[in-house]
Order: C-alpha cells, then structure tokens, then sequence
C-alpha cells in the first residue's frame, strides 16, 4: 500500500468549503496560540469577542457599519477581476468619490431627499474619475493598471488630507482636521446602521446578477479569461475593458460617498480606514464571486470588529493586524490543498 | 535514405546487456490503468519509436523511466543493474535524459548559459568567454552545432531543440528520450535532427523516440513497440512493420486513413458559385511586414482546399483574413457574393464562416472557464441562448451537452473547466461546434495536430461529412499525405504567397515539394475554382 497526494484540477465546492473553514479554525488558534505565549489569555478574549459581537444587537450594529464599505469594495475589485483587471485603487477611489460627495453637500443648498441622490451621483462619478487614467493606459497603451491605480491612491489620501485641513476646515471650529459635519444625512435602516447596508447588498447582487443572466456578463466573462478568444468572437475587448473597470472604480467611489453620508458625516484624513485595500482581500476571499464578496465582507467585519475589541482589552493593533494576515495564509493555503485528494494504490496482483 | 546507415551501424557483441530495461512496469492512477505489464528493451545502438494514441501510456512510462513518477510496480535495470529513481537528476546521472515536447531554456540566457545551467561540472567561478568556449568544444565533439553567444530567445525553434539536445548529452547521457521532437521543426530542420541522432546511436548509445506520425518512425527508427491502453501490444523490427499495420496497432482495429475525396450518394455537387473568394488580397504585420502577398483564392461550396506549406509562410494569417479576424491591407475578400473586405469577426460567425484556430487553449477556448460557456461561444448572441440582452444558463448548458453528444465527448461536469477534457477531446468540442454554424465556410488550421491517428480519423470524417452538405472548407495543414487524400485541390504557400493550385488527383508530390521551397507552378495559377 502506498499512500501518495494526487493534485485534481479543480477543486470541488463542497471540499473548498470545508477547506475554508478549517482553516480560518486554524489560523484563530495559531493566533491563540501566540496570544497566550505573549501571556494574554485567548479564550477569556474570544468570549469577550463573541459576547460583545454577537451577544447583543449593538455588537453586530457594529459590524453593519463595517461590512458596507467592504462590501463595495470587495466588489469593487471583484468587478474588475471579471475582465482580468486588478484594481488595487480602491482605496484611492473610495476617497475620491468621498471628496465629490462631500463637495456637492458643501457647496450645493438643496433639501436632503435631493442632495443624497445627487451626492450618490457624485461619490460614483468620483470614483469613475479616479480610474479613468489608469483605465485608459490599459486599454490604449497597455500600461499596467495594477501600478497606476495603487499610485493614485497616494494622490487621493493626500488631496484629503488637504481639503479638510485646509480649504475645507470646519469653519465653526470644533475638530482641528475635519470638514464641518454635513447636513444630509443616509437614513437609518436598523439601530444605527443606515441604508447604505441593504444597498451595499442590492447591488452586489444586481452585479452578481448582470455577470450571469446577460449577453454582456457573457461577453466580459469570455473576455476577462482569455482576451484571444474574445477576438476569435468577435467580442470588443477594449470597450469590455473601459466599461468593467470605471464601473469597478464608480463602486469603490459609492463606498466613500456612503462611509461619509451614513457614517462619519465629515470629511476627514484617514476616512478610508483602509477599506480599499481590505477590499482586496474580501475579493479574494470571495474568489472574485460578486455574492460571495458578501460573505467575505462580513467575515472580514467581524475580524475589524474583533480587532476593535481585542484593542479594549489591551492586544495592540499589530497583533490585530496579523491574525487578519494569518486568516488570509491559512485560507490560500486551505484553497491550494482543497486540490489534493488522497489516494491509496496497491501493487498489482503478481 | 534510411536503410545504408543502419546497415553500417555496429552491432553490440552478443552479450553485451540492453542499456535500458523495464520488466512488468504498472502505474495507477485513481480509475486509470496508465500503465500495466509493460516491458521495453533498449539496446545500444539502436532508435527505439514508442507509438501509441493520446493516453496510451506513452508520457506516463517515460517519466517513471526518468524519474519523474515511481513505478506501482516492476523493475527499472540499466546496463544490468537494477535501479530505482527517486528524482530525474537520479536519472540523468545514470545517463537517461530527456527532451520534453516544450523547451526548458531560459530565454532570456545564452545558449551557454543554459547549458551550463544547474550542472554540477560547471565551475563556480567562470567568465562568459570560457562558458561560451566550453559549449562551442562541447558542441564540435557531439558534433550539434550550436552559436554559444546566442540569445535562446532569438533562436528558431530548430535551434533551441539543438540546444536542449546537448543541454542533455553534455551530461553524459547515453539514453536520449525525445517526445513528439519533429512537431515544431520543418522538414529540413527535422532532417537534421534525424542525422544527429543517427550519429549519436552510432557511438553506442540509444534513443527513444515517442511520435504520433507513423511515416517518420517507419523512416528513423530500427524497432518500434506500441502501447495501448497502458500496455505493451508489440515490438518489431522496423523493417517488418507498415503504416497500415502500425495504425491497426495502435487503435485496435483498422483504420482507413485513406481517400476521402469520393463523394457520398447523397452529396451535394460541388457548386459553380465560388462561396469566397479573395482578390490580390495584402496583409501586414504590426510591424509593417507584409505577411500576405498579393493572395488570390476562390472556394466553390462542396470543395475541400487544402493550403500545404512549411508553418510560418503566412497559412495562419490566411485563416485569420477568412475569418475576419485579420484585416486586409489592400484587396477584396468576398463572401456569397458580398464584399466583406470590412467586416469583424462577429460579422464573419453571422456569415456563417466556422473556425477551427490554430491553437484551439489560446484562442478558441477560454481554458479556465466551464465546458459550458466555451460551448455557446459561437451562438450566445441569438435564441435560445439570449433572447434579447438576457443570457440563459440552462439552454446554453442545453446546447454544451448537444455539442458534447454530436462531438462524442464525455462530460462529466459541464461546469468544470474546459482544460480538464482531454486535448483530442476539446478538438473534437471545437470542431462540432465550429460545424454548427459553418454554413457557408469552415476554415480548419492544423485540425490533426497533437491528435493521434484515430481522432484524425474522427477529424477528417467531420469535414467530409460538411463538405457533402455543401460547405466550403479550407485546411491548413502539414501533412501532405493528409491533404492529398482529403482535399480536393491543394494550394501552396510560401513567403506569404501562392506558389500555384494543384488538383489532388493526380498530384505529383514532388512539384509540390518543390512549391512549398519556393518555386511557383509552371502552369499559370488558376483564376476560377475549377467547374466539372
């Protein structure tokens, strides 16, 4: 008897699934693991994590907040991996079209049932604007969109920082590094999550929707995995390319638009709170699934989330930021070997 | 050409071992039997063909022979010790080496660098001028010539094998395994690799040979074996063997590989109106190169045109201009009597003209994506599958699993990849879902390559079948022998241009031997299609 790993060429979903889980099982203990070496005590924190997450509605309020952003940006970037674009500025666009939105509250009277739709419009076109370039470069110039869109992000967070320290600044006074707090507000939805959560959701699910039960899904599809075939088609690439990419940047900038309206209410430097880049890995974790980008949110919330409360109890940031690390290993590793099965060959008979 | 050297070539004294045997070699995996019962005896001095279809055993008996796999079971013995390898630097140092079917050079390095590359007797500390004069002596004493300073990236694909054969024999290899070696090269280029290898066997050493083209292995080898299904069917002696016989071997039971130009009783004649026809039709490169010269074609309905020619004379972007995925410079391309000259791709799919590309994983699938969205490639843009801007999953996953059953392919998923089906099996996918909408034209690039003999078989049965519906069909290919006995008329390509039409019936092979060598037809080229 020989036991040998044999590698399949894709993985079935039901193994994936359960790979998935072990894994994040597993990173979570390593993280105890270290915890407790560190003498903190892991399973005293994972009960005060649970009970203050789920253990009453205000915990998973909270978590409502944190997975709109991620959500749309998640998708953001799963959007783009349809046409085999990687858009690693959805951070920077997450600011521009939180700047946009934030522009046209400031500066434009109107009562809120008027302004929220038009800052809506704004914070999308924000976005679309940011990745225009970069957009543009790759489909005219072929110039890699992964090095333009991560260079804008710099210009974005910068120009924040800017308007709401400088031009911008509160008038009245009262925060040093913020806009002044806005009068429209996103309406509540449940508790203090506003509707923004059950739109963050519509339209993943419109998208998700849209990739699948349109000739143009289709098309995007075919174009995204292998640009030969879609010539072979007669499918227009380039315009497939234009179009899926501003759509990715206007998601990410409807992000920012709704992290100000519903959320912060100011323009401040560090808005973002880093939900663009997170949003990469939300798409990841969601293997570039429009509705899986869903889920990936929320377990990445709920990671933030811990993080938040793991901090209360005196685990510093960078521990928060490497257990997220370690889910994020462990899962690549569990996906990787939700390929193997292992086989058992018996000698011939002689 | 064949026959003197093997009679001058030194007969090992009686004795001497076999430099390689595998006695009852078997190798499992999960619901295959790769290999079972297989023996194979090499001797020194001989080239030994290893012929068998897509998955008879071949590649999986190779690698256990160089180490890549562990055999299940039986016996490894190399000059007549019994040996195992855990790895293919155990193999290649005790002189079995191999040169796979893709290159393993670094492009970017020079010819000497690649050769001196993860070798243990290359020095730690060495300039270029020795690297590069180590490989030209290695070169002259295995008699391959090679430009050491070279760049492998600006080598023909002739050259890179040149280098991956010495990369192989520089480390004493006296077993040289070579899989499908003359698929990339042109004739001359693969005349010269028969050479070397003649003289390589010469000074005692041996060569296994895996090919699908039975008339090269009857040409090069002295004893051929044949696996099917994982087993050992026959050696023999080559000079006992036949290509009809081989074939027979090979697939189990006779294969007819011969006319297929004869029409059915029900076939449509051949019609009077051409269904394409180009006109002085120019096409150029991004470069600015012309690769199309000046091409004048007309393919009646019913007609099979065979475009010969050595790979590389502009065959491809021929089938590029016929599908509108190239662009014409300057000329006029007509379909069905419209002016097409402007049109897209798409444009062409709605003409009704099916394409078979040369490279079906690069540009006629979509590898990763499932069976079922590469199924629908051709018609998702009309009912049933779209009505409207609405795609619909299930009639398109009705019309993948109609494909798969005209095509004879099993699918045990239809939304598993489409690279998980076999290479012969995704041909046969693309060519009957090419059929479907080739109504008026079906241009086929290389249809038969990397097929074996029983799915070229398939193949050619599939355009005999369109062709007497009444279809136009043009395919590019190779093998000479294939297109005479399939074509009705064969063109020849070189440098871009027609060298001349010939009618198959009648054909002389060298004329055309000599066409494809750049010498034009001494009969005008032919302005019309011809009309019985």
């Amino acid at each position: 008897m020989a036991i040998r790993l044999q590698r399949l060429p894709s993985a079935s979903p039901a193994v994936a699934l359960a790979a998935r889980a072990i894994a994040i099982l597993l990173a979570l203990v390593t993280a105890g693991l270290l915890l407790a070496a560190s003498g903190a005590q892991p399973l005293k924190l994972a009960q005060q994590v649970l009970k203050s997450t789920f253990g009453s509605g205000f915990g998973l309020e909270d978590v409502g907040l944190l997975v709109t952003p991620l959500i749309l940006t998640g998708l953001s970037v799963a959007v783009a991996l349809r046409i085999g674009a990687w858009n690693i500025g959805a951070e920077g666009q997450f600011y521009a079209g939180a700047f946009a939105a934030t522009g046209v509250a400031l500066f434009i009277p109107g009562p809120s049932i008027v302004m929220l739709p038009l800052m809506f419009i704004a914070g999308a076109l924000g976005g679309l604007i940011w990745i225009l370039v970069p957009t543009l470069a790759r489909a005219y110039a072929d110039v890699s969109e992964l090095i333009t869109t991560l260079l804008l992000n710099f210009v974005a967070t910068l120009l924040v920082y800017y308007v709401a320290t400088g031009p911008w600044l509160d008038p009245g006074g009262h925060a040093l590094a913020t806009t002044a707090r806005l009068k429209h507000d996103m309406p509540e939805f449940i508790g203090i999550v506003h509707w923004g959560f059950p739109m963050a959701i519509l339209l993943a699910v419109i998208t998700a929707a849209t990739f699948s039960f349109t000739r143009w899904g289709y098309e995007v599809r075919i174009a995204g995995s292998n640009p030969q075939a879609a010539k072979y088609a007669g499918m227009p690439f380039r315009r497939h390319l234009i179009v899926v990419m501003l759509l990715s940047g206007a998601i990410a900038g409807i992000a920012g638009m709704l992290e100000v309206a519903g959320t912060v209410h100011r323009l401040q430097g560090g808005i973002s709170n880093n939900f663009g880049y997170l949003g990469i890995m939300v798409a990841v974790l969601a293997r570039g699934s429009c509705i899986g980008v869903i889920a990936g949110a929320a377990l990445m919330a709920v990671i933030l989330n811990s993080g938040i409360i793991l901090q209360t109890q005196g685990v510093n940031t960078s521990t928060v930021l490497a257990i997220t690390g370690l889910i994020l290993f462990f899962t690549a590793v569990g996906d990787e070997l939700a390929h193997f099965r292992i086989v058992s060959s018996k000698p011939a008979e002689a | 050409m064949a026959m003197p050297d093997v009679t001058e070539r030194p007969r090992p004294a009686p004795g001497t071992p076999p430099l390689v045997q595998l006695r009852g070699i078997a190798k499992y995996f999960p619901g295959v039997v790769a290999n079972q019962d297989v023996d194979l005896e090499v001797r020194p001095g001989e080239i030994h063909a290893l012929l068998g279809e897509n998955g008879a055993g071949k590649s999986t008996l190779m690698n256990i022979l160089t180490g890549i796999y562990q055999p299940d079971a039986g016996e490894i013995i190399i000059d007549g010790y019994l040996k195992s390898f855990a790895s293919p630097v155990e193999a290649i140092a005790a002189g079995i080496g191999m040169v796979h079917q893709h290159f393993k050079l670094v492009r970017a390095f020079t010819v000497a660098e690649n050769i001196h590359l993860g070798w243990s007797e290359t020095p730690r500390r060495i300039s270029a001028q020795e690297l590069e004069a180590r490989t030209a002596q290695l070169s002259a004493s295995l008699n391959l010539a090679v430009r050491p300073d070279a760049r492998v990236d600006e080598l023909s694909t002739g050259e890179q094998q040149r280098v991956e054969i010495l990369r192989v024999l520089a480390r004493n290899a006296r077993v040289l395994i070579l899989d499908e070696p003359t698929a990339v090269l042109t004739p001359s280029e693969a005349r010269e690799l028969f050479k070397a290898l003649k003289e390589f066997v010469a000074r005692g050493n041996a060569v296994i040979f895996i090919s699908h083209k039975l008339d090269e292995v009857l040409e090069i080898s002295d004893r051929i074996t044949v696996l099917r299904g994982g087993r050992k069917v026959a050696t023999e002696p080559t000079s006992a063997c036949n290509e009809k016989m081989l074939a027979k071997l090979m697939v189990g039971h006779e294969i007819v590989l011969d006319d297929l130009r004869a029409r059915g009783p029900n076939a449509i004649a051949k019609s009077n109106e051409p269904v394409v026809s180009l006109r002085e039709v120019t096409a150029r490169d991004s470069t600015g190169h012309t690769v199309l010269n000046k091409v004048s074609l007309e393919i009646a309905g019913g007609e099979i045109l065979g475009i010969a020619g050595v790979a590389g004379n502009g065959q491809k972007e021929l089938s590029e201009l016929l599908t509108g995925m190239r662009a014409a410079s300057s000329g006029q391309i007509m379909l069905g009597g419209r002016d097409v000259s402007a049109a897209s791709a798409g444009d062409f799919v709605d003409f009704g003209v099916g394409h078979i590309p040369e490279d079906r994983l690069r540009s006629g699938l979509a590898p990763a994506l499932s069976v079922t969205d590469n199924a629908v490639i051709r018609e998702y843009d009309r009912a049933p599958v779209s009505l409207g801007p609405w795609y619909r999953p299930r009639a398109a996953a009705a019309l993948a699993r109609r494909i798969a059953e005209a095509a004879a392919v099993m699918v045990p998923n239809y939304s598993m990849p489409i690279r998980n089906l076999s290479g012969g099996n995704q041909q046969r996918f693309v060519a009957r879902r090419e059929m479907r909408i080739a109504t008026k034209l079906l241009v086929a690039a290389y249809p038969s390559r990397g097929l074996d003999v029983g799915a070229i078989n398939t193949m050619m049965r599939y355009f005999v079948e369109l062709r007497d519906a009444g279809v136009g069909i043009v395919v590019i290919s190779e093998e000479l022998e294939e297109l005479l006995n399939l074509s009705d008329r064969i063109a020849v390509m070189f440098h871009g241009e027609i060298m001349g039409i010939v009618d198959s019936a009648g054909a002389d092979i060298e004329q055309i031997g000599l066409m494809m060598g750049g010498q034009r037809a001494a009969t005008p080229v032919r302005a019309a299609a011809m009309v019985h």
